[in-house]
């Protein structure tokens, strides 16, 4: 039979184990927004990598269609790719450091019950 | 009753009524959501369709000279003509845009639509499958409560 400490214990462990949970959505969310946007700067360096040097390439700032060029826009996508793949990287670590404290936090909750 | 899922064989018998329920709720949540994505992909390719239409019809020689009116608004338009029957400017995505010829745009679009079409197809797939884990589930929890029901009503079954 638990005493009103002991239950108060298990409250506690067990919202921080929702806490954790809830962490652990919102991270995989922001890691598949990540993956849709590395999808897309892939497709869009595929098709710059398609075009010859002379072609041209517009960016869209506001509502206004800016010549850039070749070289500079798939400068651009490059460096974007690469941000992105070190964000998904450090996301999925951080997924796993949740996952870890999660697990551990489970283990304390079972061994009250 | 066995059912395996992906590498986890579970005995959906072994599973109480209140697992089931929670089961059956998951698979359906899963299939909405993928029926969904399913409706945007469609909707997407729809679009995609449209573009190469508009530069088949509008695009070509017989407009060229036609007077046009140009939106500068929603609720302003100019009158003004095409000036270039010959190229086009595509959005790539990431706020790029890249001027293309005709025929190259064509190609674009038509590649879109067929990447588009592949998923189409492998999530249809993927509904049909999670649509069957559902209906077995479903089966299994009916049973379970047909049971459940004649087990605390002998009276109710016996005659």
């Amino acid at each position: 039979m638990a005493t009103v400490d002991q239950q108060k214990q298990l409250q506690t462990l067990s919202d921080e184990y929702q806490g954790f949970q809830t962490e652990l959505q919102e991270a995989i969310s922001a890691r598949q927004k990540l993956e849709s946007q590395q999808q897309e700067n892939k497709s869009v360096q595929k098709e710059f990598a398609k075009l010859s040097d002379d072609a041209n390439i517009y960016k869209l700032v506001g509502p206004v269609l800016l010549k850039q060029e070749t070289a500079e826009a798939k400068s651009t996508v490059d460096g974007r790719l690469e941000f992105i793949e070190k964000e998904i990287k450090r996301i999925e670590k951080h997924i796993s450091n949740i996952q870890e404290k999660s697990e551990d936090k489970k283990m304390e909750v079972s061994h009250y019950l | 009753m066995a059912s395996s899922e992906k590498g986890q064989t579970v005995d959906l018998a072994s599973l109480s009524i209140q697992q089931l329920s929670q089961v059956k709720k998951q698979l359906d949540d899963e299939v909405q959501h993928l029926t969904t994505s399913y409706q945007s992909l469609l909707a997407a390719q729809r679009k995609f369709r449209e573009c190469l239409a508009s530069i088949k019809n509008g695009i070509a020689n017989s407009t060229q000279d036609k007077p046009l009116l140009v939106p500068l608004t929603a609720s302003l338009y100019v009158p003004g003509t095409l000036a270039d029957t010959e190229h086009v400017i595509v959005d790539v995505g990431t706020g790029f845009y890249v001027e293309k010829n005709v025929k190259e745009a064509g190609e674009f679009y038509n590649g879109k639509i067929e990447e588009v079409g592949g998923n189409v197809k492998s999530l249809e797939g993927i509904v049909n499958a999670k649509g069957q884990n559902l209906r077995v589930v479903e089966e299994v929890l009916r049973q379970k409560m047909v049971a459940a029901n004649t087990s605390s009503n002998p009276a109710a079954s016996a005659s």
